[in-house]
């Protein structure tokens, strides 16, 4: 009782001590009412926000780093997945090789440079217009027109003249004969095909006024960095899909991606056109933990590598044995199993033996660090003093690699072969730069490594390695060899190539040189990882990474 | 009053020129050639100098360089600011969107700052070296030391994903706003709050406030009195606050996912979309020197000293 009116009597005394400035505590009461005022309101307009977000067993909403941009098929700036949802091409590329699509069949002409196909007759555009032979000429016309564009794919500068014999026929003729043309006519883009209605003045290369394909999902909505909505095609010759909405949602950043596919907001995602994951492996993980998701990942379908500058006269690279000590050097299991948490395989030759053509005897070369040193001993290298980089006439072993700095598991690799390369007595000097700026290396041939990747599946081999000669790819990295002119005419026989036997041949050639050279030093094999409710079914891959058939998905 | 601010802006003009002129001329810094850029964007796989040639040609490059620049800036002036080298579209088209989501964003988040920081300025200076005062300003220190990437994906984590009251990300309505302003906002809160609450302190024994007091005005009017005063100091603050949210809210647009200009400018940059770069630094240029302008006005209306000094 004491102890209350103790309480009692020092209240009394606060009091008094108030009352003095009376008016001061009226307006400290006012203040404190707005303020809880606000915060009250805050609270409360969060509250009424709630909103049912769930998911709908026929939905799937992705996210996306980046908006779809231009869908145009014809032009390169669009998201080649959500092309691939829209648009279809003459033929398809699987596992068993090319197979029919928009065209039922084909015939190939004696000498390889006429190619007949024979369309289905049950296909419609998106706004109704009939797919028939003058919309495939059409097309094809369309791309043509913007040869320049299309130059990497050498289909481009094949193609002589586009005619439609009958309204379902439509004949190819080419300048010269060409194998992968049936490969390169499955590609994303640009040979798939538009609506002739949404042409521009006749054509695509200055835009066009709609995005209406053939393909199971047609576009009906697209705010610009903020979603797409991808509705299925009730009328989809191949029947309609069982996702009846996609959604690709734009979220820049990793963390509020894994942030949404936990509340529910995103329930699908995949590794974007350039293998880069928006969520971290550990993210990934614990999704999977959640019970809520699955991860899926396909076979590879890239080969991540260094490619070494043979063409640059004055660096050290220039050295066969050089590149080669570097190969060695690599601690590939380290890179796979630290750096990508096992997501990733380990990469002995530039294309894994799944890609065509390519499975071809080659000498592996282990990750060996006495190996590299000896093979630099014996070609005159030296170290003068321990813990410096060696020397050869006078020149020190010193080289630029080059990484994109937006990529960390880049620059860990980066750091870990780095490492190795000290103990042997090589300086490596690591410099990370925007993607552009690498791309304008490649092009100029001014560096001595740089870290790069095939095109993956459907472009390997033939696209990569016709990449081999051309300026802007690798030409500057292949130069350098001593038999590069025979390279290069093997590159361009092997292309115009007739006979699947000499064409074997001449791969296994051009593979093995450049693997002796060592000129492309493989790290790991990318694949596409996708990550989706453990309740969807049917999730498959395409023969290429920049696609996934939404259409065969389904909820259970 | 009226002549102060024909004059103020007079003065701008000169002050857009100078801007408009050193946005051109550090652009053409750059060591990349715009045409050689242009058909890089373009994905042009065999740039040759004939190609360069006809580029330069056909868009003007190889005219004399202050005609290029009085010609960009008459078509700036119409809010032409050319088409985009990457992208089918003017920029205007590109840049006009997402800085007007910017904007909105700036909006609210500068008037929340407004409130919360004279709000809580206020009740700290009143309450000054109590418990409220003590824990708000150690609260608000923290917090103005967090990262907005943390803070944001943070907010997130708590608000949206476990107690699921708000969306996480993207411009879906009013309460897509709710996070990315407390994002936004916290870190300004906690600087400006302290200068109101210390422009409040020292008017607080100003002789207006014992001449106040001693003629028997009523503590609310006083306060009232100093919080005019205090607010002066302030108002410039809180105009250059604004340019300075809607050129820095890059981070925030990136956690929340909102389409706004930081985002558009950050890829513009990678991409070496030069006119977008262009318009982007224009903008913000111009939305300071605005700013800066109004400041001076508010101010002016408020303290008869300032304008007449210049008058």
């Amino acid at each position: 009782m004491g102890g209350s009116g103790l309480i009692t009597r020092s209240a009394g005394l606060n009091n008094m001590f108030l009352k003095r400035k009376g008016e001061k505590i009226v307006f400290k009461k006012t203040w404190l009412m707005i303020s809880i005022f606000v915060i009250l309101s805050v609270i409360s307009a969060c509250s009424t926000s709630k909103e049912g977000e769930k998911e709908k067993s026929d939905e799937l909403t992705y996210a996306t780093v980046k908006d779809i941009n231009d869908m145009n098929p014809h032009l390169y700036p669009g998201s080649m997945s959500a092309q691939g949802m829209v648009y279809e091409s003459l033929v398809e590329n699987t596992e068993d090789g090319i197979k029919p699509l928009l065209a039922k069949s084909w015939d190939i002409s004696e000498d390889g440079k006429a190619y007949t196909f024979h369309l289905r007759e049950d296909v419609k555009f998106h706004d109704g217009e009939p797919f028939n032979a003058d919309a495939v000429k059409k097309n094809f016309d369309a791309v043509q027109k913007n040869k320049e564009k299309h130059s990497w794919i050498k289909l481009s500068t094949k193609i002589v003249n586009v005619e439609a014999t009958d309204e379902y026929t439509v004949k190819l003729t080419l300048s010269e004969a060409y194998y992968p043309t049936l490969e390169e006519l499955s590609m994303t883009r640009p040979y798939v095909f538009l609506s002739p209605k949404d042409f521009k003045d006749g054509g695509t290369k200055d835009g066009v006024k709609g995005f209406h394909g053939t393909g199971p999902y047609k576009l009906t909505e697209h705010k610009v960095d903020q979603y797409a909505i991808f509705k299925a095609n009730k009328d989809y010759w191949a029947g309609a899909p069982k996702i009846k909405k996609i959604t690709a949602k734009v979220l820049p950043a990793g963390e509020t991606t894994l942030l949404a596919l936990q509340k529910g907001e995103v329930n699908f995602t995949f590794t974007d056109d350039w293998g880069t994951d928006s969520i971290n492996v550990e993210g990934m993980e614990q999704l999977a933990k959640t019970g809520d998701y699955q991860v899926v990942r396909s076979n590879p379908m890239n080969t991540s590598m260094i490619v070494a500058n043979s063409g640059k006269k004055d660096s050290p690279v220039h050295e066969r044995s050089v590149r080669e000590a570097i190969w060695h050097a690599i601690d590939r299991e380290t890179i796979s199993r630290d750096i990508f948490s096992g997501t990733v395989k380990a990469a002995d030759t530039l294309f894994a033996s799944n890609v065509p053509y390519a499975n071809v005897e080659l000498k592996k070369r282990d990750y060996d660090v006495n190996k590299a040193k000896e093979i630099l001993e014996e070609a005159g290298w030296k170290n003068s003093e321990k813990g410096t980089a060696m020397k050869k006439e006078g020149k020190p072993l010193t080289m630029k690699l080059y990484y994109d700095s937006t990529s960390p598991s880049q620059k860990a690799q980066g750091e870990l072969i780095q490492d190795s390369l000290k103990k042997i007595g090589m300086n490596l000097e690591l410099v990370g730069e925007e993607s552009s700026s690498i791309a304008n290396r490649r092009t100029t041939g001014d560096y001595d490594l740089l870290f790069n990747q095939t095109w993956g599946l459907a472009y390997d081999p033939q696209s990569t390695i016709s990449a081999f000669t051309s300026e802007s790819s690798y030409l500057h990295a292949t130069e350098g060899i001593p038999n590069a002119e025979q390279l290069y005419q093997k590159i361009e026989d092997v292309l115009t190539s007739t006979d699947e036997d000499s064409r074997k041949a001449l791969y296994k050639d051009i593979l093995t040189t450049v693997h002796e050279e060592a000129i492309f030093i493989p790290i790991t094999n990318g694949n596409v990882t996708v990550i989706a409710p453990k309740s969807l079914n049917g999730i498959s891959f395409e023969q290429t990474q920049y696609e996934l058939p939404f259409e065969k998905m389904y909820f259970e | 009053m009226g002549v102060f601010i024909v004059k103020r802006i007079l003065i701008t003009v000169p002050i857009l020129l100078a801007v408009s002129f050193l946005t051109f001329v550090l652009i053409s810094f750059s060591p990349m050639e715009p045409a050689e850029a242009i058909l890089r964007a373009q994905e042009v796989p065999v740039i040759t100098d004939e190609l360069i040639e006809q580029t330069n040609e056909k868009l003007g490059l190889n005219k004399p360089f202050i005609i290029q620049y009085i010609d960009w800036l008459m078509d700036c002036l119409q809010l032409d600011f050319g088409d985009s080298y990457v992208k089918n579209e003017s920029v205007w088209q590109l840049v006009g969107p997402s800085f007007f989501n910017t904007l909105k964003l700036t909006v609210v988040s500068s008037l929340v700052i407004i409130l919360f920081s004279v709000l809580l300025g206020v009740i700290c200076a009143l309450q000054e070296g109590k418990i409220i005062d003590r824990i708000l300003r150690t609260v608000l220190f923290v917090l103005t030391a967090v990262p907005t990437y943390w803070l944001g994906a943070i907010l997130i984590l708590f608000f949206s994903v476990k107690l699921d009251l708000l969306p996480t990300s993207g411009m879906s309505g009013m309460k897509s706003y709710i996070l990315p302003v407390i994002a936004t906002s916290l870190g300004y809160i906690g600087i400006y709050f302290r200068t109101i609450r210390s422009a409040m302190l020292n008017n607080l024994n100003e002789d207006y406030v014992i001449y106040g007091r001693s003629s028997g005005l009523s503590e609310k009017k006083i306060t009232m009195h100093i919080l005019r005063n205090s607010l002066q100091v302030s108002i410039s603050i809180f105009c250059m606050s604004i340019p300075i949210i809607l050129g820095g809210t890059v981070v925030v647009e990136n956690v929340f996912a909102w389409p706004g200009i930081g985002s558009l400018s950050i890829e513009a940059i990678l991409s070496r979309d030069f006119p977008v770069i262009q318009a982007y630094v224009l903008i913000v240029a111009v939305a300071f020197v605005i700013f800066n302008m109004i400041s001076d006005i508010l101010n002016a209306a408020l303290n008869p000293r300032i304008r007449n000094d210049n008058s």
